[in-house]
């Protein structure tokens, strides 16, 4: 899956720590997410959906 | 995203680092103690109980690693998992290479030795896994 995680952070002015904090993660999975490297659970994908407001595949989008 | 423990994700290395510290010393003491008991004290229950000691903090050891996994967060339960599935692995083919270089000569070698090289090759694999994430 591709994400829009890092824009969304950026236009939060929020930082990969402060992100983590807020999804109760760690700062490496929240890099792990934004890179593409590990693709969230449902719970977390619905956390990080009500954090910014939006829905989920407007967030995670297939690859194809 | 529900986690077992009521402490941030944040602060789970730490508090890792703080339990797996004290389990370390309480085995370390344990081993003083036992040689000690073993070449000081005459009563036959004390020194068995003394032999007995380390096996406490192995345990504790294995608890609080599963402390561990139960504070950490998704991602990093499946690095986790990955991690000592190598790690694993790695121990079982050292410890059966080993045990079959016995034969041809090398010294014997204390089955205590597992835990150590399980330590080793976990702290390996992490090592790796932390290097190709970058």
């Amino acid at each position: 899956m591709r994400n829009q995680l890092k824009e969304l952070r950026a236009v939060r002015g929020m930082t990969q720590g402060a992100l983590a904090d807020a999804l109760n993660v760690s700062r490496q999975t929240v890099n792990a997410l934004e890179t593409g490297r590990y693709d969230p659970s449902l719970p977390l994908a619905f956390s990080i959906a009500k954090l910014f407001e939006l829905r989920i595949e407007e967030i995670f989008q297939p690859e194809n | 995203m529900p986690t077992a423990s009521s402490v941030p994700v944040r602060n789970a290395g730490r508090s890792y680092l703080l339990e797996f510290c004290a389990v370390l010393a309480l085995y370390v003491l344990a081993i003083v103690a036992r040689d000690w008991a073993v070449a000081h004290v005459a009563d036959p229950n004390l020194v068995l109980a003394a032999k007995a000691a380390p096996v406490l903090p192995i345990w504790l050891a294995f608890f609080v690693v599963v402390r561990h996994y139960r504070r950490i967060d998704e991602y990093e339960r499946l690095r986790m998992l990955k991690e000592l599935s190598i790690a694993f692995g790695l121990t079982s083919c050292a410890l059966i290479s080993y045990s079959l270089l016995m034969d041809a000569g090398l010294p014997p070698l204390a089955i205590t030795w597992a835990w150590p090289t399980l330590a080793a090759s976990w702290g390996l694999t992490r090592a790796i896994f932390s290097i190709a994430e970058r």
